[in-house]
């Protein structure tokens, strides 16, 4: 198996200090060049190259515990990379301050694995609290506690285009697994992202349902030019939505290109355990 | 070979004493120690025959609480239902005005005596200027409110009445504060440990979305223990009352001050109206908060 088929992006790079104008308002550019991530015991991520362009709609394929929620991460600063540099619209974000930093988590929606709502809020709460890292602390009190009608409105608009329109006044903890997922999606369009990224949206609900989740995230990306990048097990699923896979296998990228030309050889490979075991005896787990 | 030596010979036997038993036996000494020194023969416990008779006249009056005061009242002097009423009153409104100063110290000193806000990745930011400040002064300000939070707390309500009323005298605001001040120390403590301990997905969320560390805290961290906070400031409010109440022992108007005029002239039917009074307002004040805890809570 090849590591990293698709070769670094020559045109824009984020090695070049004046490509940061060239960023696009309403998509971001995302590149990691050789991030690494070692927790306190375990190497999450090794040596993990990626430029994902404005507008794209990207896949992370692979077992888990391979490393896709550390990628994911990294691509909104969630974490720091041990080594190597992650850029977001052409900036590295370790040379970034504080507030620019908290800028660019801003135009970053990021849809959990758990969710990640808070359950005794309403549906209403939970998606303006999206807007906090655009406001100050007076402005998140005033917009948590006495939501005006323009926001009102923008929060159902956003739950009308989800598909739980009707839930605008619900607690939260009254809603479905299904539902409280896209109420998790609305949060993260409410910050009128640049750019989208789900964590395994396809484990917390049935399948019929995950297809309809990824469905209607592709959709809404490509409808504003959100670049989007989707951690997935479910190999089938990311083959009929996305059209460029990356693989990733004990923390490395194993492959990474337009969907049609991953042979299917790669991506039983990325499963197998016999291999996973050869590979990378210590990370596994 | 030590499968050979269960059956025939247990072998050497290390020595006895376990650590558990070594525990088991000096409590039970330290009980023998402490009996000893107490000297509470349990003799003691019998009542005499006076002792007796004021026992039994004091609970036989518990079935006929006074309607009427026991002996001739001043001219103008208010029934003793209006009486225990208006007792009761003041005993809720001592109880309230201590809770809201409590509340206010509470939520003040748990913020500052939670983690949360100063280490860890929540607070978030890796400059230097951030790190200095996670490194000196978020724990100086920790430290404080957790020294204070003791001091509140280890001075009982009545021991503060003491301090207040030798201080200031018979002094309403001496009465609030002497609620006030441990019950904002228990109420930061606790409200710090139930912050401490609420799931920070959410928090993480808006941190990874860009909310600051004082958003992340407030609208993140803190909703997540919102309804242990409520259900723990109800029953404290409780606990207020009946501190307010044993604070009229020392001359404040509330039910204790009534309770204990009628029992030093052993009126114990007036008494009881009084204790009535006060287990009504205790149960009424349940129900209160039974029921707003079913509504923000379930």
């Amino acid at each position: 198996m090849k590591p990293s088929a698709r070769p670094l992006s020559k045109s824009v790079s984020c090695a070049d200090p004046d490509a940061w104008k060239r960023a696009r308002p309403g998509s971001a550019a995302f590149e990691l060049h050789g991030a690494g991530v070692v927790f306190s015991r375990r190497t999450a991520l090794t040596e993990a190259s990626l430029v994902v362009d404005p507008g794209e709609a990207l896949a992370l394929v692979g077992p888990s515990g391979a490393g896709k929620t550390t990628l994911l991460r990294l691509l909104n600063a969630s974490h720091v990379p041990t080594s190597g540099t992650v850029c977001v619209d052409y900036r590295r974000l370790d040379l970034l301050p504080p507030k620019e930093l908290r800028a660019v988590r801003a135009r970053i929606g990021f849809v959990h694995q758990d969710l990640a709502l808070v359950p005794n809020y309403r549906v209403l709460q939970n998606v303006i609290a999206g807007s906090l890292g655009r406001l100050g602390f007076a402005g998140g009190v005033r917009a948590m506690l006495f939501p005006t009608r323009v926001e009102i409105e923008r929060a159902a608009v956003i739950l009308e285009r989800v598909g739980i329109a009707a839930k605008l006044y619900q607690r939260t903890d009254s809603l479905s697994g299904g539902e409280r997922q896209r109420v998790a999606l609305a949060r993260a369009l409410y910050q009128e992202p640049s750019a989208l990224l789900l964590d395994e949206p396809v484990s917390s609900v049935d399948p019929a349902r995950a297809r309809d989740m990824v469905e209607l995230v592709t959709a809404i990306s490509r409808e504003r030019g959100i670049t989007l990048v989707v951690s997935i097990h479910d190999i089938g699923l990311a083959r009929d939505h996305f059209p460029r896979l990356v693989g990733l296998r004990a923390g490395r990228i194993v492959f990474d290109g337009p969907t049609a030309t991953i042979a299917t050889s790669d991506l039983s490979a990325l499963y197998s355990l016999e291999g996973l075991a050869r590979v990378e005896p210590a990370h596994a787990h | 070979m030590s499968s050979l030596r269960t059956h025939t010979d247990p072998g050497p036997r290390p020595f006895p004493v376990t650590p558990r038993l070594a525990v088991a036996l000096s409590i039970g000494i330290a009980a023998v120690i402490a009996w000893l020194a107490l000297d509470a023969p349990l003799a003691k416990l019998v009542p005499g025959e006076g002792g007796l008779r004021v026992v039994r006249a004091f609970f036989a009056a518990a079935l006929h609480p006074a309607l009427e005061y026991e002996s001739p009242v001043p001219e103008g002097t208010p029934h003793i239902l209006a009486q225990a009423l208006a007792a009761a009153r003041r005993t809720v409104v001592f109880a309230a005005a201590g809770m809201s100063v409590a509340l206010l110290l509470g939520i003040v000193l748990g913020f500052f005596s939670t983690t949360a806000w100063w280490s860890g990745d929540l607070a978030g930011g890796t400059s230097p200027l951030r790190r200095a400040y996670a490194r000196s002064l978020g724990p100086t300000i920790w430290t404080a409110a957790r020294a204070s939070i003791v001091v509140m707390r280890s001075v009982h309500e009545l021991l503060w009445a003491v301090l207040f009323l030798a201080a200031f005298g018979l002094n309403t605001t001496g009465a609030v504060a002497a609620i006030a001040i441990p019950y904002g120390g228990t109420l930061a403590k606790i409200f710090s440990e139930m912050i401490e301990e609420s799931p920070r997905d959410a928090a993480h969320a808006l941190r990874a979305a860009g909310a600051g560390p004082l958003q992340v805290f407030v609208f993140g961290l803190v909703p997540r223990a919102g309804p242990d906070l409520a259900a723990y400031s109800f029953y404290r409010f409780e606990c207020a009352v009946r501190s307010a109440a044993v604070l009229g022992f020392f001359g404040f108007p509330t039910l204790g001050y009534a309770i204990a005029q009628s029992f030093e002239n052993l009126h114990y039917a007036e008494v009881w109206t009084y204790l009535y009074a006060l287990i009504l307002l205790v149960v009424l004040l349940e129900l209160w908060s039974g029921a707003l805890r079913r509504r923000f809570v379930a």
